[in-house]
């Protein structure tokens, strides 16, 4: 496999007018690169930039200053050839057509990528098993459900077989197993293929399941860059710890622990192990009467979105 | 067939299968045609029997009206669906892909055009035949289903300009009103444009309008036919300026995505 980037962005700016003399900067000199087969979540609130980003790479917008390049193309300049290299997975667009079943739209799409036939049938069929298509295949769209129509959508997206792939919002709508099997999926689909994933969504799900990456956008600028497992660490210093005791108030005036609820013989802590460990804690609530249950979680990962967010805008204020 | 020319086909055929899937459309715009030729052919009894000139060849008036109706209600409304694809931002999926959006749209249109004709065409013919007890002859039908092809085109392509203008109206509805009221009255949809005063005929004749309607319809009707050499240049002249208009349109649009964003 290649190691040069498969994405790589240098310096990337792009600003539009919203009013006749308003200019708003969308992407803010953004520098990041990408490496084939990686599978990176692009999260921000919204007008953070995502979705401008996302369109310069597939050559629908020209940046006003920096560079670009996907698989070594640049996307502006090289759109039609770059067309046929990458896959587009829109959660609130379809590219189905509503009265007629998936397997026309699919016969359309292999003429507009131009895929032989016979290469066509080998990969639908593979797609159709991997997706669990069969019985609707033949199915009008407007009768599948959402969960369907989605799984519908991303084979679609990948029947050219492209090595990038850009994902908008690809769960919005769909109840928790239809999310979990889309992301199982995406995930499996990238690993066997090697494509290299680039996912917007405002689901934390999406982005710890599909995802190894995860770059956080505000105001077009990066504010993080790196693996899920290095945010968590970076910003989840508390647990989340939620005692069941035989007392029916515990008295835990300790250095890091602060009480975030407490009921009759149930109290919710946030802790800093840093600064007192889990141990201590626990010794602590033994000494007040016997502990019944006891549960550790990490922050959820929202929180933490949340919280770089607003450190980013009392920044900015 | 290279592969570039078979996508367009694709397309073509895609949009022929949605238009003969999607029946309640179809039967909606036969039943209309029904209605409509229905009622003004009742009118026209009523006007001739007040021994009002006008309507004194009532079959004639009837096969006019048949036609014109045929190629209005054939037209594919691809503004509705142009401007929901600009309002949602739909459009934006079709710019990543390897086609060109502007020939997709004359493959489709051309796709629909020839699955809704026949069935229109049908309802229309039937109606005619109840109604006024004849049918024009072989070779007058032969001669104008093609300029009604090519007319059903122009209107499509008209429609098609119309919804690339929600790229900066975000609404169209307004503009579409506008188009298809002067389609209507300076194509003549009613009457031959020949039962227009001369000062009305003049404007009518600067506008693609009666190429539209008046002109094909016109055929069927022995008294007004038009120059069939004629009306088949106008039909490609305006052909030609819509599809230049709609492409200047398209690439305007694509530069100020540039400049205002998705």
């Amino acid at each position: 496999m290649s190691t040069a980037p498969a994405i790589r962005i240098h310096g990337l700016t792009k600003t539009f007018r919203v009013a006749r003399t308003t200019l708003v900067r969308a992407v803010d000199g953004l520098t990041l690169a990408i490496a084939p087969g990686e599978r990176v979540a692009f999260i921000g609130p919204n007008g953070a930039g995502k979705s401008t980003t996302l369109k310069v790479l597939s050559g629908i917008l020209h940046p006003d200053e920096g560079e670009a390049t996907v698989l070594g193309y640049v996307p502006w300049r090289d759109r039609r050839t770059l067309a046929f290299e990458i896959g587009t997975v829109f959660g609130q667009r379809s590219q189905l057509w509503y009265h007629l079943p998936p397997r026309d739209t699919f016969a359309l799409l292999a003429r507009v990528y131009e895929v032989d036939s016979s290469v066509h049938r080998r990969r639908l069929a593979s797609l159709v098993e991997a997706f669990d298509l069969g019985a609707c295949l033949d199915t009008p769209v407007r009768q599948l459900s959402l969960g369907q129509r989605m799984r519908a959508e991303i084979v679609a997206s990948l029947l050219h077989a492209p090595r990038v792939l850009f994902l908008d919002e690809p769960t919005i709508g769909l109840d928790v197993s239809a999310k979990a099997a889309i992301r199982g999926l995406l995930r499996g689909q990238s690993q066997d293929g090697h494509a290299t994933l680039l996912l917007t969504s405002h689901d934390t799900g999406d982005i710890e399941h599909v995802c190894e990456r995860v770059v956080i956008l505000h105001q077009g600028k990066v504010l993080w860059d790196g693996s899920i497992d290095g945010l968590r660490r970076r910003y989840m210093k508390t647990r989340r710890l939620t005692l069941w005791s035989e007392a029916e108030q515990l008295t835990l005036d300790l250095p890091g622990a602060r009480v975030l609820a407490a009921r009759p013989h149930v109290t919710e802590i946030a802790l800093d192990p840093g600064t007192t460990p889990v141990g201590a804690l626990v010794d602590a609530a033994c000494r007040q009467g016997l502990l019944h249950d006891l549960t550790i979680e990490d922050t959820p990962l929202d929180e933490v979105i949340r919280e770089i967010y607003g450190e980013a805008a009392r920044h900015v204020s | 067939m290279t592969p570039r020319v078979a996508k367009y086909v694709a397309f073509g055929r895609v949009a022929a299968a949605h238009a003969l899937e999607n029946r309640a459309e179809l039967g909606g715009r036969m039943a209309f045609v029904a209605i409509i030729l229905g009622v003004f052919s009742s009118l026209w009894r009523a006007v001739a029997e007040h021994g009002i000139p006008i309507a004194a060849d009532r079959a004639a008036l009837v096969w006019y009206l048949a036609a014109t109706e045929w190629i209005v209600l054939t037209a594919p409304t691809a503004h509705v669906d142009i401007e929901r694809e600009i309002r949602s931002g739909d459009i934006t999926c079709h710019l990543t892909r390897p086609f060109s959006y502007p020939l997709a749209l004359v493959a489709q249109g051309i796709g629909m055009i020839l699955v809704r004709g026949p069935f229109v065409g049908l309802a229309a013919f039937v109606c005619g035949v109840v109604l006024t007890g004849g049918a024009p002859s072989p070779t007058l039908l032969a001669r104008f289903v093609p300029f009604a092809f090519m007319a059903m085109l122009l209107v499509y392509g008209l429609h098609v300009v119309i919804g690339l203008l929600a790229f900066w109206l975000t609404d169209v509805t307004p503009v579409f009103w506008i188009a298809q009221k002067l389609l209507f009255v300076l194509g003549g949809l009613m009457l031959p444009l020949t039962l227009y005063p001369d000062w009305m005929q003049r404007l009518a004749h600067l506008t693609p309008f009666p190429a539209m309607l008046g002109g094909p319809a016109g055929l069927l009707v022995p008294a007004t036919a038009p120059d069939t050499v004629r009306l088949a240049r106008d039909l490609a002249v305006w052909i030609v300026v819509v599809a230049i208009v709609a492409r200047t349109l398209f690439e305007r649009a694509v530069r100020t995505l540039q400049v205002s964003g998705g």
